[in-house]
């Protein structure tokens, strides 16, 4: 019930030895040329002109084939070669598996299968952003899975309310937030109202009552969710590509007037309809 | 029965497990370590056979003490529960450390059963 990546997926279900993953993973690691290493195999560049766009990179933020083509290394034709090479040759987890004999291509299509079914829950239906947000595609996402685990994690039914850019994070009776960082630079909020805060207790201590909980465990399951959800954005986002690193969850009581944006920052806010009086926001300020 | 230890900074996660792993019948949860320097402290003094352990902790993370545990303690066995299970990098390095399996969030309990009862 979460995010994998086919490798995880059987490992959990026993089907293949962690012992025999490693073994593939490692045999992928040899196959699998990075970008450079490719270029160089295709005597388009010599190694000495990746070690030169290597130390660009540490004052440029740009993507290694695309300072390799600024810097006169590469012409842009050259880098699709490399590009479409390296799709063409890529060693699929499954497909090292069965190199490594722990898999037969039979059974590796069935599992392919399973797996996909598995993970069908967390395809994106698609969300809409305003303006022009950068990597909108990872922000579409973050919304996107938020909702499916409310519905999967939470057991709540919602409406989502339209996305829009604020200055104030609305108030609420709390918040708990993660940093994101890496490729990505963003924090992540949710906020709930005192009644969802004790449903989302119920659902992640799966306890009929929680009415006898100390504050700090109610508090600490809206922040174990976002923790769950975040884990799984970050998943997924690695899967397209965007590294995401995540911190440990905090929890913020927020004035009755709400929280400013933090300046350099451009705050989305989705707000999700539960029930009668009852409030969530997801925000994602976003650094620019 | 076979004694595990949690190591999560969440109280709602190590109260999931420790629910999951007291009404199996074939697992004692012998304590709750908050974060990796707790956790590599009550390994020596509770002795568990299996650690559950979070990879997304304040101070020493669950990587940082599962790199420790695996050179100071050949025999326990760490299984990491974690939300970020299905990041491929963290996956692979957390059996490359000698993670014995990665369970990812939210979990069930009969999945973390049976990963616990195949060790």
């Amino acid at each position: 019930m979460a995010v994998k990546f086919f490798g995880q997926f059987l490992v959990e279900q026993s089907i293949v030895s962690r012992d025999s993953l490693i073994m593939a993973i490692d045999l992928q690691e040899q196959k699998n040329l990075k970008l450079g290493e490719m270029a160089v195999s295709m005597g388009y560049i010599t190694q000495t002109d990746i070690e030169r766009a290597h130390n660009a990179q540490m004052s440029k933020d740009m993507k290694l084939g695309d300072l390799l083509v600024e810097m006169g290394f590469l012409t842009l034709n050259q880098l699709n070669d490399v590009i479409t090479r390296q799709k063409n040759t890529h060693l699929y987890i499954g497909e090292a598996l069965v190199q490594v004999g722990a898999l037969t291509t039979d059974s590796l299509l069935q599992h392919l299968a399973d797996f996909k079914a598995d993970q069908a829950q967390y395809v994106s239906d698609g969300i809409e952003l305003p303006g022009t947000v950068a990597n909108s595609k990872i922000w579409e996402m973050a919304a996107d899975l938020t909702y499916k685990m409310i519905t999967r994690v939470l057991d709540l039914q919602f409406r989502p309310g339209k996305c829009y850019i604020t200055d104030v994070i609305p108030s609420n009776f709390m918040l708990a937030a993660m940093d994101l960082s890496g490729d990505v630079e963003a924090r992540y909020l949710i906020s709930v109202s005192e009644n969802l805060q004790k449903a989302v207790a119920r659902a992640i201590l799966s306890e009929k009552s929680v009415e006898n909980e100390p504050v700090e465990v109610l508090e600490d399951t809206v922040m174990e969710f976002v923790n769950v959800v975040c884990g799984n954005v970050a998943a997924k986002a690695s899967q397209m590509g965007v590294i995401m690193n995540i911190n440990p969850p905090v929890t913020i009581k927020p004035p009755a007037g709400g929280l400013p944006v933090t300046d350099g920052h451009t705050t989305l806010c989705f707000p999700i309809h539960i029930g009668d009086g009852d409030k969530m926001d997801l925000i994602l300020q976003i650094k620019n | 029965m076979k004694k595990v230890l949690v190591v999560d900074d969440s109280l709602s996660v190590a109260r999931q497990l420790e629910k999951i792993i007291s009404e199996s019948g074939d697992f004692v949860c012998v304590g709750h370590a908050k974060n990796g320097a707790e956790a590599i402290k009550m390994n020596h003094t509770e002795d568990p056979e299996i650690i559950c352990m979070d990879m997304n902790m304040p101070g020493m993370d669950g990587l940082t003490a599962l790199r420790t545990l695996s050179v100071m303690d050949k025999d326990v066995k760490v299984v990491m529960v974690t939300s970020l299970g299905g990041v491929g990098d963290k996956f692979t390095e957390a059996l490359k450390l000698g993670a014995k399996n990665v369970i990812s969030k939210p979990f069930e309990a009969e999945n973390v059963l049976r990963i616990l009862r195949e060790l």
